[in-house]
């Protein structure tokens, strides 16, 4: 397959003043240069749905922001879609579509409808294909009745949904998120994920994300490449990573008497507080169901949180693990 | 260059229904714009009532300097109304969204937002200059002319200070200080201002080229006055494209604050 990404020795450095303390020191900041991104390189094929997943500062977003254009690395070489992202940056625009979970392309006071409009003039769209392709998404993914709602009236999810919609119109073979699903709640992140996973198979679009949260990684994507430090820990497929470090969920049990205590293979005990035990479950060895219902037949649970690994400990495991091979 | 139009016309477009959007705080907005310029002027008429003359500026010379602020304060308001807080976006880091999409970033940070209050600006002016500014129908095409000047200087010395943000974030504030400090000198007679003062007022405060080199163009219409206007329009304009441009480019090597 064509690569539609191409990453060389590709970094990126910032440099800021730091203050040091006293009142004289402040007219003298010492400057100090972060490597945001030390040198990565991979490649993308047309038609792969790729993370990046990373803890906070791992340099996933500058990763993206330069191939999208946004940012001039410091050193060397990317190809996106045959063009240079910084160098040609108009041109590119044409060709993706770009989510970033924090920030809105869409004019908050106007109705979806109108933003979607503007952005068929952004994009030099003919009136006809867009309307169609509108009519596509908004009926996929249930946007009919919100396209006359102001999109600060909105719920995050629905917005969400309007912005991955508009990074669409423009029928773009290259779509660019930066944590998608942020801040979401549990249903609209499966929406959201079911959306992109599924448009991008049935289009052959090639997908880029970058997310905390290791269900996008999963359920969206079929490649995924571990960033830490700027540096590249693991880049291979998500059935590989899934197997050996994304089958673990963490049960928290708040009951009012004794902790919860079992025995099932595959189930840890985490560092437990007063009325609240904290297990780690390996869901290859035991379902979270079976220790839900063994917890219950013990008596006395009052409440139950599922949660995914915090993202740090997931890349805590990786890397320990690639140091120790 | 039609396709560009369009777009902007678009932007515009909704940004002024946007604003229309509210229409009791838009109305309140309007209502105590129009109040707050005829209590200005009124105390200009008062001034005038008793010394007739300041430094050879009669009241219609003052109405005609004020009804071209109006002016150029309300066509920047209600069709470039995000030059009023284009530092702060910037410093948001709203440019990224901007950065993946094929325009021109400026006309897109201007046409974002529309001032609901530049509409009384507006309404003001008109009433400025149609009752006290003893202008003929034959000026129509200078004093149109003068307010397109004085609006392509006073948003082009806008952008140069919200461009400052790409190197400093205190110019959140500092931005939206100088330009209200080029308003205020846009709203006294020009003879007022001598030496250091008068350099300022045409130079890094353009108030100069906003209204007092338009209204001479008004006045004395003529090719020195004409091609002083038209010089101030272009040089603050070119300084305005080349400023920001150079702060995108910083911006895109990650040294901007709102990196």
């Amino acid at each position: 397959m064509s690569a539609v990404i191409t990453v060389k020795s590709l970094s990126k450095a910032y440099r800021y003043a730091r203050r040091r303390g006293g009142f004289f020191e402040a007219f003298s900041p010492e400057h100090v240069t972060i490597e945001a991104v030390a040198g990565v390189d991979f490649e993308i094929a047309r038609g792969e749905r790729v993370a990046i997943i990373g803890p906070n500062g791992a340099g996933k977003s500058t990763t993206l922001k330069m191939l999208s254009g946004i940012l001039e690395p410091s050193g060397g070489e990317a190809s996106v879609l045959g063009l240079t992202p910084w160098r040609e940056r108009k041109a590119l625009a044409y060709k993706i579509g770009v989510v970033f979970g924090q920030r809105s392309q869409l004019w908050g006071e106007l109705p979806a409808r109108e933003s979607f409009t503007l952005l068929r003039h952004i994009y030099d769209q003919e009136a006809a294909p867009f309307a169609k392709r509108l009519g596509e998404l908004t009926e996929r993914f249930a946007l009919t009745d919100l396209l006359d709602q102001p999109v600060h009236r909105m719920s995050l999810g629905q917005r969400m949904r309007c912005e991955i919609t508009a990074s669409l119109l423009h029928g773009p073979g290259l779509l660019f998120l930066d944590e998608p699903t942020i801040g979401l709640d549990v249903t609209a992140k499966a929406a959201i994920r079911d959306f992109i996973r599924e448009h991008a198979r049935d289009h052959g679009q090639t997908v880029l994300l970058t997310s905390h949260d290791t269900r996008d990684i999963e359920l969206v994507c079929d490649r995924v490449i571990v960033v830490n430090q700027g540096r590249i820990v693991v880049d291979q497929p998500t059935d590989q990573l899934r197997r050996r470090f994304l089958g673990r969920k963490i049960i928290t049990f708040q009951s009012a008497g004794q902790g919860v205590s079992l025995n099932l293979p595959g189930v840890t005990r985490r560092l437990s507080e007063a009325h609240a035990t904290i297990l780690e479950v390996d869901t290859k060895l035991t379902r979270v169901e079976q220790v839900i219902a063994a917890a219950m037949a013990d008596g006395g649970i009052e409440d139950v949180t599922i949660e995914d690994p915090p993202m740090e400990e997931v890349i805590a495991d990786i890397y320990a693990s690639t140091h120790a091979t | 260059m039609m396709r560009a139009f369009r777009l902007y016309a678009a932007q515009s477009s909704a940004a002024i229904r946007t604003s229309f959007s509210d229409r009791g705080n838009f109305a309140i907005q309007v209502g105590g714009m129009i109040v707050n310029d005829i209590f200005f002027l009124t105390l200009w008429v008062l001034f005038f009532a008793g010394f007739r003359s300041i430094g050879g500026w009669t009241l219609s010379d003052m109405a005609l300097l004020f009804g071209l602020t109006m002016s150029v304060v309300g066509i920047s308001g209600v069709f470039f109304g995000g030059y009023r807080d284009m530092a702060a976006t910037l410093l948001r880091g709203e440019l990224d969204a901007l950065l993946t999409q094929p325009k021109g970033l400026i006309p897109r940070l201007l046409a974002r937002e529309s001032i609901a209050t530049a509409w009384g600006d507006l309404a003001g002016a008109v009433f400025v200059l149609g009752v006290f500014a003893k202008l003929e129908w034959t000026d129509l095409p200078a004093l149109l002319l003068a307010i397109a000047a004085g609006t392509t200087v006073y948003v082009s010395a806008s952008i140069s200070f919200a461009s400052l943000a790409f190197w400093a974030a205190g110019a959140r504030t500092f931005a939206r200080d100088l330009t209200d400090f080029m308003l205020l000198f846009s709203s006294y007679p020009g003879s007022i201002y001598q030496g250091a003062v008068k350099t300022i007022a045409f130079t890094i405060l353009p108030a100069g080229f906003v209204v007092l080199a338009p209204m001479g163009m008004v006045r004395n219409p003529g090719a020195q006055t004409l091609a002083l206007v038209l010089f101030g329009a272009v040089v603050y304009g070119a300084i305005a494209v080349g400023l920001f441009h150079l702060g995108v480019a910083r911006y895109r090597r990650g040294a901007s604050p709102s990196m």
